[in-house]
């Protein structure tokens, strides 16, 4: 698809928590990224990241 | 299709963590009335969360015309047909898909009945209907007068419609919007649009002038659209709030006339965004309230009033979430993972649900209102310390990139519900 936006799906997990996280502390710049990560607990993003890495 | 960042946090915790084992009672019929961004995704979220169930969608009409980028078609920036979607992919899942109306609904012999006469029995019906009208609500305004005075607030003839007469209209006319009381469509909607003909006007009918009567005092966005409307649209659009005297009290149609309790506004080009309520299925299946639209469980989005059934979208009484796309597929999924939860006897999972909201006010500056939400007492409330509006102080390339992410996050979610 042609969308500036990066594909997630079959990511490695650990660098979806990473980027959640960054967006979360605001070290990792964004437009709505930040408000919307700062949305969910380290759990939830972890579940999240697992649960995209096992999409393909 | 790819799924990108934005399409995956539209899904739920609970769609992320439910198990797929067999059925215990065979093959479960789920019936989704209504194609629009909730009733498409519950219906193919279901179909994939157990490819045993029978999943019926019924809509009326054999393409869905999509609101979100409708007002840049009114600005003609945009062809209508960028607009239309089908439903073969959905059929192609497995999805029957019936087109035609429900004209009854039997909550206690969960039966559908439809426009042929035929029924359609179901174990839990999803009612996606979106919106309708409550004509006659502003006295002048029914449906005849949406011909003269167009609402465009269900994409299709009436975007074209008001986009031919802002076409026709003679340069130095006077185009007036009323923007209705809450809760409605898409809250930054009418806010948009007054964005994007303002940009229509100032680039090609640069002696006309655009007013907004309002029958609020605040809307969404408000600072960041008045911002940018000071910025490149001075002189040319109007906000007229509440206070100031603008709440339409009735209208003429034969004479494109709006009157507020302080004076008459003759228009060149009227657009009247009318009152709204649940759409007709969910009044006539019982699911409405008083207030004329649905009240649900958060968890399930089954409704309060009607066991059995559920309800997504718009026409869903969804507390903090507002009436938008973005909400809809949202909540579709947490219903589609709920459904097929208790169809296995299983117990839904709290969900966490995501809305994004873009607007443009010109075609490369784009604003976005964005929450996360979580059942609390019984009501889907604002996770504290997320979401919020896009900087007020933001330098022009960041409200270019929030105007390419408001495009990609069009084709992401129309590829999602129907692609």
């Amino acid at each position: 698809m042609d969308t500036p936006v990066p594909a997630i799906r079959g990511r490695n997990p650990q660098d979806i928590v990473a980027a959640m996280q960054g967006f979360r502390s605001g070290e990792r710049p964004s437009t709505v990224m930040g408000r919307i990560a700062k949305g969910f607990s380290d759990d939830e993003i972890r579940a999240i990241a697992d649960w995209l890495a096992a999409q393909h | 299709m790819q799924t990108t960042r934005r399409a995956f946090l539209g899904s739920s915790i609970a769609a992320a963590l439910f198990p797929a084992p067999a059925l215990a009672q065979g093959r479960a019929r789920v019936v989704v009335v209504g194609g629009g961004f909730a009733g498409a995704t519950c219906a193919r979220e279901l179909q994939r969360a157990e490819p045993r169930f029978a999943v019926t969608l019924i809509e009326a009409g054999p393409t869905y015309t999509a609101c979100p980028f409708s007002n840049s078609v009114i600005a003609g920036l945009r062809p209508i047909t960028a607009q239309r979607f089908a439903y073969d992919a959905l059929r192609g899942e497995g999805i029957t898909v019936q087109q035609d109306q429900a004209k009854a609904v039997d909550p206690l012999r969960r039966l559908v009945t439809l426009g042929d006469g035929s029924t359609v029995g179901y174990e839990r019906l999803v009612l996606a209907p979106g919106i309708d009208f409550r004509w006659g609500a502003l006295p002048g305004y029914d449906e005849a007068a949406a011909q003269a005075m167009p609402h465009a607030w269900k994409a299709g003839d009436q975007t074209l419609l008001l986009r031919d007469q802002l076409d026709a209209m003679p340069d130095g006319g006077r185009v007036v919007i009323s923007a209705p009381a809450n809760p409605f469509r898409c809250p930054p909607g009418p806010y948009e649009r007054a964005s994007l003909i303002a940009y229509y006007l100032k680039t090609k009918k640069p002696r006309s002038k655009l007013i907004v009567l309002d029958a609020k005092d605040n809307f969404s966005k408000q600072r960041l659209f008045q911002a940018a409307w000071q910025q490149l649209y001075p002189g040319l659009l109007e906000w007229v709030s509440l206070s100031n005297g603008g709440k339409v009290t009735s209208v003429d149609p034969s004479t494109r006339t709006l009157v507020t309790d302080f004076a008459s506004y003759k228009a060149d080009v009227a657009n009247v965004i009318p009152q709204q309520k649940a759409g007709h299925v969910a009044e006539i299946a019982g699911a409405a309230d008083q207030t004329g639209w649905c009240p649900i469980d958060p968890v399930t989005f089954e409704s309060r009033l009607q066991p059995g059934i559920h309800v997504v979208g718009d026409a869903a009484i969804a507390g903090a979430m507002p009436k938008s796309a973005f909400a809809a597929n949202a909540q579709a999924k947490v219903c589609a993972a709920a459904v097929a939860a208790l169809l296995r006897d299983e117990p839904p999972s709290p969900p966490k649900l995501i809305n994004t909201c873009y607007s443009l006010v010109a075609p490369d500056y784009g604003i976005s209102i964005a929450g996360v939400y979580h059942p609390v007492g019984g009501q889907l409330a604002d996770v504290e310390g997320a979401g919020g509006v896009s900087p007020l102080d933001a330098p022009p390339d960041f409200r270019a990139h929030e105007a390419n992410y408001a495009a990609a996050w069009f084709r992401t979610i129309t590829a999602e519900t129907f692609g």
